[in-house]
């Protein structure tokens, strides 16, 4: 028990002791990631099984014949409600809203930013504030009144029918479903937006005024060009919580060919003619899943990078 | 009539007065610095001027004319500031021609333009970099070519040097003298360091708390302090002020300053001002740098009033250049410039010779010089 041998002694039982750590962490990590992905792997084998495997066997099996027909049916034939042409018109739809919709808020959501860290007025606080609290509104508590308002904006959208023959897109659908997830994405994108301008230099504003820029030249030349991480991070939240909301979805936009994806995939699901497709409707929500799949693998890193960003100051 | 004129400019946060009437001229082709410790309102001055801060009362006139309620654009001047506020997107030929991008110039024109700045600054070879890709002192040039590129009647600087370490901003500080001189432009310039004041300054406005202390040239500045605050805030060592006495020397007066445990000193002044008789058998505070305070071989050879007296040597700095040594007179540590191979121990006592002709007197109540 001598001081000399003891610091070799620890060390040996030092390494040991990590590597049991290791072991536990990553065995623990690995089967939380198993458990995590399980759904996932259910999903994709059996969307390329055909209906008598699934039938009868197993279902982690992999496909003992993969085919790609329930994806092709799902993107194609399948019957959505009454309809049998597949769920291929309610992805447009989908996307038809999604893109309009995150690229408006989040516009407009950099220029709100913009304005309450760089064009101050008095009381910008308490509309930051209010903005801020519209990031804990309740969705079922906006759906009537919201209900109301889309009902005022058709019939005026009926009017101007009459009256010139063009109604702009008042009344429409998907015009409904851009408005409302503008507006509702807006206290999320201007949070993020001023949060990020507020560390942005307001030397190079000035620099700017002095150069001669106007209010939008400087918003489009000298922020929005240094906004790129947090404009990514804008876009796959707004994207992703819009693509995947079904509750306005389904409160606007519930029947017939203006569907939106997820409204369209609970139906294909519900809607039975005999057999309960399950290779389809697992196809069908993979398909439904894409996108947003898409978006993280394309913006991902930037999505870290600018959640990090601010946290340090650089 | 000067060519940059700011005439009782007030400027109020809510309640607080920031700037509390500012008078200041600057002749064209001149250099204004404007110099002060923070929080003095030297950059809020400098930032009316440029139009980024609104004004509550008074003038600005550029050239005989008013440009006080004119958009920073519209007012003919260029700014270079602390951070250089170069635009991290563009390149530095982008940086340098986006005012003229602003203005419509054309594309023939700006290139034209950019080559003839990026001459002048030998920043040629960066021009397509990014700022990123750029060292502090290439930031500096390319700031100072965004503003030159523009060719305005007036420069403005926001503590341009500020960022750079010590011996970089000793070469920009000279460049920009350089540039100075050779472009002839009207400049006004903000810092907190009296060096730079004094080394670039035509016209130097000194300001505290809202106000200007003293104007005037940096000479004027330097020898003849308007007050206490003056007298400390320029130079580098601090001028010595030391409390003392004036007294009666036969018609005349002398200053009597109190040592611990030894016999005060007395100097005779036979070229006192003449608002020191006033304060006979009072306190006043003695001002007196410490290049007028040396070693009796080192003194002005030619100094009308040099007088000698013993001083028990505290501290003995060596500097390199010169030797600074610190005594004690009216219970204030003051520090004495010798000449750099001055033989002088600590703990010793030594003849210092104070040359009283560029010794400064004020009143300890109004902290104003006696004149």
């Amino acid at each position: 028990m001598s001081a000399i041998t003891s610091p070799a002694r620890q060390a040996s039982s030092g390494i040991s002791a990590r590597t049991i750590n290791r072991i536990v962490i990553y065995g623990l990590l690995a089967l939380f990631a198993l458990f995590y992905l399980m759904p996932l792997f259910v999903m994709l084998v059996t969307s390329f099984k055909t209906m008598d495997e699934i039938q009868n066997g197993n279902m982690l099996s992999l496909p003992q014949s993969p085919t790609i027909a329930p994806w092709f049916k799902a993107w194609g034939e399948t019957c959505v409600g009454l309809t049998c042409a597949g769920i291929k018109g309610y992805f447009w739809n989908s996307i038809k809203m999604v893109v309009p919709a995150v690229l408006i808020s989040t516009l407009l959501g950099a220029l709100n930013g913009y304005v309450l860290t760089k064009w101050r007025f008095r009381g910008h606080t308490l509309v930051f504030a209010m903005m801020l609290f519209a990031c804990f509104i309740p969705f079922q508590s906006v759906l009537l009144p919201m209900a109301t308002i889309l009902g005022s904006i058709g019939r005026f959208g009926a009017t101007l029918q009459n009256a010139t023959g063009f109604n702009f897109g008042l009344g429409n659908s998907t015009v409904n479903l851009v408005f409302v997830h503008v507006v509702y994405g807006l206290g999320f994108t201007t949070l993020f937006f001023r949060n990020y301008y507020e560390a942005f230099p307001t030397e190079l504003i000035k620099a700017a005024q002095v150069d001669g820029a106007s209010f939008f030249q400087i918003f489009r030349r000298i922020m929005l060009p240094n906004s790129m991480p947090i404009f990514v991070v804008t876009v796959i939240y707004q994207f992703t919580n819009i693509w995947n909301d079904f509750l306005f979805a389904s409160a606007y936009a519930g029947t017939g060919d203006v569907m939106p994806m997820t409204v369209a995939l609970n139906n294909v699901v519900n809607t039975s003619t005999g057999v309960v497709e399950y290779n389809v409707n697992m196809a069908a929500a993979m398909i439904a899943a894409l996108p947003t799949l898409i978006v993280y693998v394309v913006a991902g890193r930037y999505f870290v990078r600018g959640l990090m960003a601010g946290a340090v100051k650089g | 009539m000067a060519f940059l004129e700011i005439d009782g400019l007030k400027k109020r946060f809510g309640n607080v007065e920031i700037l509390k009437g500012i008078n200041v001229e600057l002749e064209k082709g001149g250099f204004l610095v404007l110099v002060g410790p923070s929080g003095c309102g030297k950059s809020t001055l400098l930032n009316t001027i440029a139009g980024l801060e609104t004004i509550t009362d008074g003038e600005i006139r550029v050239d005989g004319r008013a440009i006080n309620d004119l958009h920073p654009s519209k007012r003919d001047i260029a700014m270079v500031f602390q951070s250089y506020a170069l635009y991290p997107n563009m390149t530095v030929a982008g940086n340098i021609a986006f005012g003229m991008e602003m203005r419509g110039v054309p594309a023939a024109e700006r290139q034209a333009a950019i080559d003839k700045v990026a001459k002048i600054l030998q920043i040629g070879h960066l021009l397509q970099r990014k700022p990123s890709q750029l060292s502090g002192g290439q930031r500096q040039r390319v700031a100072m070519g965004r503003a030159l590129v523009r060719d305005p009647k007036l420069f403005l600087f926001d503590e341009p040097l500020s960022n750079l370490d010590a011996k970089l901003r000793v070469d920009m500080r000279i460049e920009i003298k350089r540039l100075h001189a050779t472009t002839g432009t009207t400049i006004v310039y903000v810092t907190h360091d009296q060096i730079e004041a004094m080394t670039l300054a035509t016209k130097i406005a000194v300001m505290r708390d809202g106000e200007v202390q003293q104007f005037g040239t940096p000479a004027e500045v330097y020898n003849n302090p308007t007050n206490v605050f003056v007298a400390d805030f320029m130079g580098s060592p601090a001028m010595n002020l030391i409390p003392a006495k004036i007294g009666a020397n036969g018609s005349g007066l002398s200053v009597v300053l109190d040592r611990e445990a030894r016999q005060p000193i007395t100097l005779s002044l036979p070229g006192a001002p003449a608002g020191l008789a006033a304060f006979k058998d009072k306190q006043v505070i003695f001002g007196v740098r410490p290049e007028a305070l040396t070693d009796p071989e080192g003194a002005e050879r030619n100094g009308s009033e040099i007088a000698t007296a013993d001083c028990h040597i505290e501290v003995v700095e060596p500097a390199g250049s010169d030797t600074f040594a610190v005594t004690n007179l009216g219970g204030k540590g003051v520090v004495a410039r010798l000449r750099a191979d001055a033989r002088i121990q600590p703990g010793t006592s030594t003849p210092l010779a104070f040359n009283l002709s560029k010794a400064v007197f004020f009143d300890p109540a109004t902290e104003k010089r006696i004149l």
